[in-house]
C-alpha cells in the first residue's frame, strides 16, 4: 500500500515537472509573442526550441486531436471582468438561456444580451447578491437562482423569493438548482431541498430521512428517473422518482485522500458536484473525478489522466463530454481524450493542453481563460462560457 | 257542578300560562338582547333557530336550491345560450327566440366558466370545485370528457390554434396549459394573485389573465395586482403587468382591433385611516386600459360618480364594431355603459399626469359612461349576441337572464331560468350580502372586502379609535356560523351584533339594517357560506405520510426534548377540533405598538391554506412566518424545539384542515346553504 | 241564548272595527294630492339674502291649502291666528307639516307643526331668538335655523336638530356663515344653503352634512355673483331642483336642475327661454314640477305646473290677483331618507384632521408647471387668532386634534415663509368627528391615494398649544 502510494506521489511530481517546464516555454513563446497579438488565437509554427519530445506543442489547430475524436476544442476567448462589464470578478455560475446568458456573481445576477451586461441586485427583488447556482426551466422559462441567502424564481421580471424563514425550503445557503419537470431540486448548506411547483410543497432530505453523512449538499442533477445528490462526506446519494426510494455511493476507500483501489466506487466520499448526460453520471470531488455507467464506477486523477487538477469545484457533462471545473483550469473529457484550459500566471495567454492516451499536445491560446480557478461552466451549441474566480469567458468552438 | 269544575280546570290553566309566560318572556327577551346586542329586537325565535338552522329537516324546510347563473355564452349563429348554473352544477341550455330553457347538463361541482371551440360544437366548462374541466358535446349535449387541472379552474380560452386548452386555476394561482391531442396538462404556469378572467388576444399572439388578489406585501407597501401575459405560441409567461392600487380584476377582454385589452377593477383605500365614506374614501371602481403598441399605457379610470359608486364590476364585453364596452357593476344592480372612442380620445388628449389623476378622480366617468342600465339581482356573466346587438346579462340572484338592446340600450327582456319562485330568507342576505345598497352612497358591499364571501387579503386601518392604529387583517366569513366571538378583539358575540349598529357606525356610514334584513343577512352569512374542497391538500381525507407526522405535532404534549409542554401552549389546546378554535380569546404575542392592548380571539383553521396573510394584523404572509419570523419567544405554541423537517410536516398538516362537512360522509351540500346531518 | 248574544257581540265590534278603518283611510287619503303654499298679499318686500328677512321669513306671510283635485273649491287658510306664517315642510307620512311662524307682529319666529288631517297646531320650538327653514329629519326629529352668535363675536343663523316635541336642541353647524333652507337628501344629509359671512361676505352655495352636523362639505355652487334663491328638493330620479338668481335685484330667478350624483358639473336651466321668473320650485311628479311663476314684475306669482323633461310652462294651478304665492309644496308621502348613524361623542371635546397632501393640486392644475413654491407646514387660523403652525411630514401630509365645534381655516406656508395656498374655507369638527381631506387646494371629485400618510404613524399634533396642557393633565 505504502508502495502504491509512493509511486503515485512520484507520478504526480514528475508531471508536475514536465508541466512547469512545458508551462514555462508555452509563457515564453506566447509571452513574447502577445507583445504584437489581437485577441485572436494565433496559429504559426513555433520558433520556440524544445528539448523536450513527450509533448508536442503547436499553434495550428489542425495539428490537435485525431479526427476520430469527438472532443470539442474551444478558442476565441473573450473575457468579462468588473472592468467591462460584470458587477464584480467572482463568478460563482454561469447558464446559457437561448439568445442570454446569466452569470451568477458575488455582487448579483449579470445578464447578457446583445453584447451588454445588465446586473440584477437584492435591490431588483433577488434574495442575495451571491448566486451560487441557476437553473432555467425548460417548461415554463422561469430562471431559478440559487443564492446564498435563498432560492430566487426569476420570472420575466418579476422576482420570488423562498427562504428556511417564509418557505418550506431546508436551508438559505443555496448551492445548486435544477428543474426536473414541474419539481425544482436544491442542494444546500441544510439538505437537499424538492419543491413542487404545481402543489406549491416542500419536501427536505437530510441525514435524518436519507442517506447522507449530514445535511451538507453540493450539487444536484437528474437523469435517468433518477435524482443525484452530491453530498459533503456522503458520496453521492441517488433517489429514484419512482419508488422514492434512496441509495448512496460512496468510496470503498473511506475518508481516505487516496484512492486505494481504483474504479472500485466514488473516488471520495466529499463530493461537490454531480451531472448526468449520454448514460454516464460524472461525480466532482476534491480529490478526483469519478463516471458511473450505471453498473461501473471509473476514476481520473490529474496525475493519471489529463484532468488538470484533482480539486473540482464543479462539473458539468453535455453529451459525451464532461466539463470539470478545477482549482488549476477547465478540463474536459469523453473518458478517454482530455483537454484542459488554462491561463498563465503572468499575462492573459495560456493554452489547451490536449491529452490523447499518452500523446499530449499544446495548442497555445491567446488570450485564454479569464482566471485558473474555474468555479462554473456551461456549453450550448459552439459556444462555452466559464466562471471563474476573476470573470468569465467565452469561448467559441474551433474544432 | 260540572261547569265549575271546567271554570277551574281553565282558570289554572289560564293561571299557570302567566306564571310560564311571564318569566319566559322576559328570560327570552334578555336572551335576544344578547345575542343581538340590541333592546328593540323584535322576539322572533324563528329568525335564529329556524333560519339558521343547520339540522337537516329544518334546512330543507326554509331552503330552496337556486340556479345562480354565474357565466355563459352564446352559439355562433346566436339561437343558444350556453348558461353556467352555479349553484345546482349544471350547464343551461337556453333557446334565445323562445327564451326558454331546453336542457341541463350535469358538470362538476361549483363551476364557474363556460367556453366554444371556433365551430360551436364543443363546450369546455371549468369546475371551480371539482379540479377539472367538462368537455361537452353540444350536439349530443352529453359530456363526453372531463380534463384534470390545477386547483380552482376559473377562467377559460382556447390556444389560437385550438390545440391547447388554458385553465385559470384561482386557488392555485397558476394557469394549466392543456394538450387537448393527449388530454394531458403539458405545463402549469405562475400568474398573478387569485386569477379567474382570461382572454386570447384578436391576432391570437397573447393571453390575458386577471388577478383579484394583489401581490403580498407589508402593510403601507403600495399595492400592486399582477395582469400575467402569457406568449401563446411559447406558452411561457411574457410578461408580469404590475397594475398599481388596484386588485380584483375580476375580467378583461380585447377591442375588436386589437388596440385595447380593458379589465375590471377596485381600487382599496386600505393604507388611508377608514374614516369617512364620503369622497372615495373606502372602495373604488373602475377599469384599467392597456394599450396594445409598443411602451403602451395602463390608464385606470373610475367608473364612480362623486356621490355614486358602481360597486363590485364584474365581466367585461366590447361590442363587435368596437365601439361599446359594457360593465356588469354586480354590487349595484347595473350595467355600465362605455363609449370606447370617448376614452380614446381621453387617451390621446391627456399627459401622463392628467391620466394618473384621473385615476382617483369621480368625475371623469361622465366622460366616457353614456348609461347604467338598472338589472336584477347581482348581475355578474355578460355575453353579447354575434351580431353585437343583445346583451345577455347573468342575474345570478334572480335566476334570471337579462336581454339588452345594444342600440337602443333598453332591456327588452328577461329570460327566467325556472329557480324557485320563492325568496328564502337566505336567499334575501345572499342578495343583501351581495348589494352595496347598505353602505353609504354604495360605495360597497359586504362582497367587496369578502370576494367569495371569503377574504381579499388586504390589511385595513378601520379605526376604530384614532387614525394609524390597530390595522386588521380580513377575516373569512366561510362556516364562521359556530365560531362567535368574531372580530379579532372578539367584542362580538355573534354575526348579529357583528352587522349591527356599530357596523354601520364604523363600516356602512349609512343606516342600519333593518331587523328583517338583519336576521335575512345572518340567516346568510351562518348557514349559506361553505368553504370549498381542499382538494390541493386534502383531497380525500386521507393524510400524508408529512401530514400524520405533522398532526402527532400537532397533539402533542411535550417536546423533542420530552419536557412537557404547557397545556396553554400547545396546538390542540387553543385550536382544537372540529372547529380548530376554543372559542376562547388568547396572548400569542404578536400585539405591536400600534395596537390596543387586547387579547386575540382564537381563529378556526378550516382551509387555513387559503387565508393569507396570517396573525390580526396580516404579519405573517406565509404560515411558515407564524413561527420562523414571529414564533421566536415560543408563545403562540411551543416550536422552536422542532426542526425544519418537522415544521413542513407541521406546516403540511395544517394546510389539510378543511371544513368537518367533507369528512362527514353523511353530510350532503346543499346549494346555496349547507346542513349537517343528524 | 248564549250563543246568539256573542255572535251579536261579535258582529257590532266587526261593524265598529271596518267603519274605523274606513273612515281612517278616507280622512287619510282626503289630504293626498293637496297642496299647502305661502302666500303674501300684496308686492313683496325687498328680500334681504344676508339676514333671510322676506326671503326665508316673510312677514304678513299666510300658509293656505289648495285642493287641486277639485279645482274650484276655495283655498284654505291653514294659519289663520298667525301673524306670518311660512316654509311648509311636509312629513314622510304626509300627516304632518312643519312651518315657521310669529303670531303676532315682532313674535320672535318659532317652528310649529300641524297634523294635516284635523289641522290641530302645537308649537315645537319656545325659543328667544328666531327660528325657521324647519325640515323633517327621519326618527322623528327636524332640522331648521336659528339666530345665534358664533364664537361670541360673529353672528349668524346656524342649523340647529331637535326633536319633534322640541327636547334635545343641538347646534350642528359653527362657521361664521348663514345656513338657510335645508332639506334632507334621500342619503340622509342635510341639504343647505350655506354662506360666509366672515371674514367677508360669499356668495351662498349648496353645503351638505349629516344630521349631526359631521363630513360638511359643498355640493353645489353657482355662477358668479349668483344667489340660490330657493331651497333644493330632490326627486326620485336623483335629480336635484331649486331656484337661482344672477340678478339679485329681483325677487325670483330660473329653475335649474344638477343630478345628484354630479352635482358640481351638471347644473342645467330649464327655464332659460321662459319670459319672467320663478320664486320656488318643488316636485309634483316624475317629470312635472310646481313653480311659483310671474311672467313679469308687475304681476303676482302664481301657482303653474312645469314639464321638467321638455322644459315648458303648464297649466296654471292657482292664481290670486292680490297675493304671491310662494314656496309650494303638494302633501303626498314620500320615501323616508337614510337615517345616518352618527358617532358623535360629546363627552369628547376634540375632533381629528387628516389631509393627505397639503400640495394636492387638482386635475386642471396637474400641468400647472408654474406652480408656487411646496408648501412645508400650515397656519391654522381661528376667528381672531392663529392657533398654532405646524410642519407638515416629507409626504405632505399632517394630522390634527383640534378643539371640537370650534371654527378654524387653514393656510399653506412654504419654507421661506410666505403663503402658498388659502386661507382656505371655514371648518369645523364635532366631538370626536374624524375627518379627511385630500389636500388644502381639493379638487371636490379626487379620491385619496391609497398611501398610509406618514402623519397618522405618530400622535395627532393638538391645536391650540393649550390644550396638549388639558390632555397631558387628563392622561396623568
Amino acid at each position: 500500500m505504502e508502495n502504491k502510494g509512493l509511486r503515485k506521489y512520484s507520478k504526480i511530481v514528475a508531471i508536475a515537472v514536465i508541466i512547469l517546464v512545458a508551462a514555462s516555454f508555452g509563457f515564453k513563446i506566447t509571452g513574447e509573442h502577445s507583445l504584437d497579438s489581437n485577441s485572436n488565437p494565433i496559429i504559426e509554427k513555433s520558433k520556440a526550441e524544445n528539448n523536450d519530445t513527450s509533448i508536442e506543442k503547436t499553434f495550428d489547430i489542425n495539428n490537435v486531436l485525431n479526427e476520430k475524436s469527438s472532443m470539442p476544442i474551444y478558442g476565441n476567448w473573450r473575457n468579462f471582468t468588473s472592468k467591462n462589464g460584470l458587477p464584480g470578478d467572482k463568478a460563482y455560475c454561469v447558464r446559457i438561456d437561448g439568445e442570454r446568458v446569466l452569470v451568477g456573481t458575488h455582487e448579483g445576477l449579470a445578464v447578457y444580451e446583445n453584447e451588454k451586461w445588465r446586473t440584477y441586485t437584492t435591490k431588483d427583488g433577488l434574495a442575495h447578491n451571491g448566486v451560487l447556482a441557476i437553473d432555467v426551466s425548460e417548461q415554463t422559462g422561469d430562471v431559478w437562482l440559487g443564492t446564498m441567502g435563498g432560492l430566487t424564481r426569476w420570472s420575466t421580471g418579476k422576482f420570488e423569493n423562498f427562504t428556511q424563514m417564509n418557505s418550506g425550503m431546508p436551508n438559505d445557503l443555496i448551492y445548486s438548482v435544477i428543474c426536473d419537470g414541474k419539481k425544482v431540486w436544491v442542494a444546500t448548506g441544510g439538505g437537499a431541498g424538492q419543491y413542487d411547483t404545481h402543489t406549491k410543497r416542500w419536501e427536505i432530505f437530510t441525514e435524518q430521512n436519507a442517506p447522507m453523512h449530514e445535511p451538507w449538499t453540493y450539487g444536484v442533477c437528474s437523469g435517468d428517473g433518477k435524482i443525484f445528490i452530491a453530498a459533503w462526506g456522503g458520496g453521492v446519494v441517488e433517489y429514484t422518482k419512482k419508488t422514492k426510494q434512496f441509495r448512496d455511493y460512496i468510496d470503498p476507500d473511506g475518508n481516505m485522500e487516496i484512492d486505494l483501489f481504483p474504479d472500485d466506487g466514488v473516488v471520495h466520499d466529499i463530493t461537490t458536484g454531480v451531472s448526468w448526460a449520454d448514460d454516464y453520471l460524472w461525480v466532482a470531488t476534491y480529490f478526483g473525478l469519478s463516471r458511473y455507467d450505471g453498473v461501473h464506477w471509473k476514476g481520473y486523477f490529474d496525475h493519471d489522466s489529463g484532468l488538470a487538477s484533482n480539486f473540482i469545484n464543479f462539473v458539468k457533462a453535455e453529451g459525451s463530454v464532461a466539463f470539470m471545473c478545477t482549482d488549476k483550469g477547465l478540463s474536459s473529457t469523453d473518458g478517454n481524450n482530455w483537454i484542459t484550459y488554462t491561463k498563465n500566471d503572468t499575462n492573459k495567454n495560456g493554452k489547451a493542453i490536449i491529452t490523447e492516451g499518452t500523446k499530449k499536445t499544446e495548442l497555445a491560446m491567446t488570450p485564454s481563460i479569464s482566471h485558473n480557478f474555474v468555479i462554473g461552466v456551461d456549453v450550448k451549441d459552439d459556444v462555452i462560457w466559464v466562471a471563474t474566480s476573476k470573470g468569465v469567458s467565452r469561448g467559441e468552438l474551433l474544432k | 257542578m260540572k261547569k265549575s269544575k271546567i271554570l277551574i280546570i281553565f282558570g289554572v290553566i289560564f293561571v299557570l300560562g302567566l306564571i310560564v309566560y311571564f318569566p319566559g318572556r322576559k328570560a327570552a327577551r334578555s336572551h335576544v338582547n344578547y345575542i343581538t346586542a340590541v333592546d328593540d329586537h323584535p322576539l322572533s325565535c324563528t329568525s335564529c333557530h329556524v333560519y339558521t338552522s343547520q339540522n337537516k329537516w329544518v334546512s330543507k324546510m326554509v331552503n330552496e336550491d337556486y340556479y345562480s347563473p354565474f357565466n355563459m355564452v352564446v352559439s355562433n349563429d346566436g339561437s343558444r345560450l350556453y348558461v353556467i348554473a352555479q349553484d345546482i352544477n349544471e350547464l343551461m341550455v337556453v333557446d334565445t327566440e323562445n327564451e326558454n330553457v331546453l336542457n341541463k347538463i350535469n358538470v362538476g361541482v361549483h363551476p364557474h366558466s363556460v367556453i366554444l371551440n371556433k365551430s360551436g360544437k364543443i363546450a369546455y366548462v371549468s369546475n371551480e370545485w371539482s379540479d377539472n374541466v367538462s368537455v361537452i358535446d353540444l350536439v349530443s349535449s352529453k359530456v363526453i370528457d372531463t380534463l384534470k387541472t390545477g386547483n380552482g379552474p376559473a377562467g377559460l380560452a382556447l390556444s389560437s390554434n385550438e390545440q391547447f386548452l388554458y385553465v385559470v386555476n384561482v386557488f392555485g394561482s397558476d394557469l394549466s396549459v392543456i394538450d387537448l391531442s393527449t388530454k394531458e396538462e403539458i405545463k402549469r404556469l405562475t400568474t398573478g394573485n387569485n386569477p379567474t378572467g382570461t382572454a386570447l388576444s384578436p391576432d391570437g399572439k397573447v393571453l390575458y389573465v386577471t388577478s383579484r388578489r394583489a401581490n403580498m406585501v407589508p402593510y403601507g407597501e403600495p399595492l400592486i395586482s399582477d395582469l400575467t401575459i402569457i406568449n401563446d405560441s411559447t406558452k411561457t409567461v411574457a410578461k408580469y403587468l404590475g397594475i398599481e392600487s388596484a386588485y380584483m380584476m375580476e375580467n378583461v377582454a380585447f377591442t375588436p382591433s386589437g388596440d385595447l385589452a380593458m379589465t375590471t377593477l377596485i381600487r382599496p383605500k386600505n393604507l388611508i385611516t377608514s374614516i369617512q365614506v364620503e369622497r372615495g374614501w373606502m372602495m373604488n371602481h373602475g377599469i384599467a386600459i392597456i394599450e396594445q403598441k409598443e411602451e403602451g399605457r395602463v390608464v385606470q379610470l373610475l367608473l364612480d360618480e362623486p356621490n355614486a359608486y358602481y360597486s363590485d364590476p364584474f365581466d367585461i364585453v366590447i361590442s363587435p364594431d368596437g365601439k361599446k364596452a359594457f360593465v356588469s357593476s354586480s354590487g349595484v344592480d347595473y350595467i355600465s355603459v362605455i363609449s370606447i372612442d370617448s376614452i380614446r380620445t381621453i387617451l390621446a388628449e391627456s399627459s401622463p399626469k392628467m391620466l394618473k389623476s384621473f385615476s382617483n378622480n369621480l368625475g371623469i366617468s361622465s366622460r366616457f359612461v353614456i348609461k347604467r342600465i338598472s338589472t336584477g339581482a347581482n348581475p355578474k356573466g355578460l355575453t353579447l349576441s354575434p351580431d353585437g346587438k343583445r346583451l345577455y346579462v347573468a342575474e345570478q340572484l334572480e335566476d334570471k337572464i337579462a336581454v339588452i338592446n345594444t342600440e337602443s340600450l333598453e332591456t327588452i327582456g328577461s329570460i327566467n331560468l325556472g329557480g324557485p319562485l320563492r325568496i328564502t330568507v337566505a336567499r334575501q342576505g345572499r342578495r343583501l350580502f351581495n348589494n352595496a345598497g347598505h353602505t353609504f352612497q354604495n360605495q360597497y358591499a359586504c362582497y367587496t372586502c369578502h370576494p367569495d364571501n371569503h377574504e381579499d387579503g388586504l390589511v385595513y386601518n378601520m379605526a376604530g379609535k384614532d387614525m394609524g392604529r390597530n390595522v386588521t387583517n380580513t377575516q373569512s366569513l366561510r362556516e364562521i356560523g359556530g365560531t362567535a366571538p368574531f372580530k379579532w378583539n372578539g367584542k362580538n358575540q355573534s354575526v348579529y351584533k357583528q352587522d349591527g349598529m356599530r357596523f354601520s357606525a364604523i363600516l356602512t356610514r349609512t343606516e342600519p339594517f333593518n331587523h328583517d334584513d338583519l336576521d335575512a343577512l345572518v340567516a346568510y352569512i351562518v348557514t349559506g357560506i361553505k368553504h370549498p374542497p381542499n382538494l390541493m391538500y386534502n383531497p380525500d381525507g386521507e393524510l400524508t405520510e408529512s401530514q400524520i407526522r405533522g398532526k402527532e405535532i400537532y397533539n402533542r404534549s411535550v417536546d423533542n426534548l420530552g419536557i412537557a409542554i404547557p397545556e396553554n401552549n400547545r396546538c390542540i389546546t387553543c385550536h382544537p377540533p372540529p372547529l380548530y378554535t376554543d372559542l376562547k380569546m388568547a396572548d400569542v404575542s404578536t400585539l405591536s405598538d400600534t395596537d390596543d392592548p387586547i387579547l386575540f380571539d382564537t381563529p378556526h383553521l378550516h382551509n387555513i391554506f387559503s387565508s393569507a396573510p396570517y396573525l390580526h394584523d396580516g404579519r405573517a404572509e406565509t404560515l411558515e412566518e407564524i413561527w420562523t419570523i414571529y414564533g421566536e419567544d415560543d408563545k403562540h405554541g411551543h416550536v422552536n424545539d422542532l426542526t425544519k423537517m418537522q415544521l413542513n410536516d407541521l406546516i403540511d398538516y395544517l394546510k389539510s384542515l378543511r371544513s368537518p362537512l367533507y369528512d362527514d360522509d353523511k353530510s350532503e351540500v346543499q346549494h346555496g346553504t349547507y346542513i349537517k346531518s343528524n | 241564548m248564549h250563543k246568539k248574544r256573542s255572535n251579536t257581540v261579535f258582529l257590532i265590534i266587526m261593524t265598529i272595527s271596518f267603519s274605523v278603518v274606513f273612515f281612517l283611510s278616507c280622512k287619510e287619503s282626503s289630504n293626498e294630492g293637496m297642496i299647502v303654499f305661502t302666500q303674501v298679499e300684496g308686492d313683496i318686500q325687498k328680500i334681504n339674502y344676508i339676514t333671510g328677512n322676506s326671503w326665508r321669513y316673510i312677514p304678513n306671510s299666510r300658509i293656505v291649502a289648495l285642493n287641486s283635485n277639485k279645482s274650484g273649491e276655495k283655498i284654505k287658510v291653514l294659519t289663520e291666528d298667525y301673524f306670518s306664517a311660512c316654509s311648509p315642510d311636509i312629513s314622510y307620512d304626509g300627516k304632518f307639516m312643519l312651518f315657521a311662524a310669529q303670531k303676532k307682529q315682532n313674535d320672535i319666529w318659532q317652528i310649529w307643526e300641524m297634523n294635516l288631517e284635523n289641522l290641530k297646531i302645537r308649537q315645537i320650538t319656545s325659543s328667544s331668538e328666531d327660528c325657521f327653514n324647519p325640515s323633517y329629519l327621519p326618527g322623528k326629529r327636524m332640522v331648521f335655523s336659528k339666530f345665534t352668535t358664533i364664537d361670541n363675536v360673529k353672528e349668524g343663523y346656524a342649523l340647529f336638530t331637535s326633536n319633534l316635541d322640541g327636547s334635545e336642541i343641538n347646534q350642528i353647524t359653527f362657521n361664521p356663515h348663514a345656513y338657510f333652507a335645508s332639506t334632507v337628501l334621500q342619503d340622509g344629509r342635510i341639504l343647505t344653503i350655506s354662506r360666509q359671512l366672515f371674514p367677508e361676505q360669499k356668495d351662498g352655495m349648496f353645503m351638505v352634512m349629516r344630521p349631526d352636523g359631521t363630513k360638511q362639505e359643498l355640493f353645489y355652487k353657482g355662477l358668479k355673483g349668483s344667489e340660490i334663491h330657493s331651497r333644493g328638493w330632490e326627486t326620485n330620479d336623483g335629480k336635484v331642483f331649486f331656484i337661482e338668481t344672477d340678478n339679485k335685484d329681483k325677487e325670483g330667478g330660473d329653475i335649474i336642475s344638477v343630478n345628484y350624483n354630479r352635482p358640481l358639473h351638471s347644473r342645467v336651466n330649464l327655464s332659460s327661454g321662459i319670459e319672467g321668473d320663478f320664486y320656488a320650485v318643488s316636485p309634483i311628479q316624475a317629470g312635472s314640477l310646481l313653480v311659483s311663476y310671474r311672467s313679469s314684475d308687475n304681476d303676482r306669482y302664481a301657482l303653474y305646473e312645469f314639464d321638467e323633461v321638455n322644459k315648458t310652462l303648464g297649466k296654471v294651478i292657482y292664481k290670486d290677483e292680490n297675493y304671491n304665492i310662494l314656496e309650494a309644496v303638494v302633501i303626498k308621502k314620500k320615501e323616508r331618507p337614510r337615517k345616518l348613524p352618527s358617532d358623535l361623542n360629546m363627552s369628547v371635546n376634540t375632533g381629528l384632521l387628516l389631509c393627505q397632501d397639503i400640495n394636492f393640486t387638482d386635475v386642471q392644475s396637474v400641468e400647472d408647471t408654474s406652480s408656487i413654491s411646496k408648501a412645508v407646514r400650515i397656519e391654522v387660523m381661528g376667528i381672531d387668532t392663529s392657533l398654532g403652525i405646524v410642519d407638515v411630514e416629507k409626504d405632505g401630509s399632517f394630522y390634527l386634534k383640534v378643539l371640537a365645534d370650534t371654527p378654524f381655516r387653514i393656510q399653506t406656508i412654504s419654507e421661506d415663509g410666505q403663503v402658498v395656498n388659502g386661507p382656505g374655507s371655514w371648518i369645523y369638527l364635532r366631538p370626536n368627528e374624524r375627518r379627511g381631506c385630500v389636500g388644502c387646494h381639493e379638487d371636490h371629485e379626487q379620491v385619496p391615494y391609497n398611501r398610509q400618510p406618514l402623519s397618522v404613524r405618530k400622535e395627532p399634533i393638538i391645536l391650540p398649544k393649550q390644550l396638549n396642557k388639558v390632555h397631558k393633565e387628563k392622561d396623568s
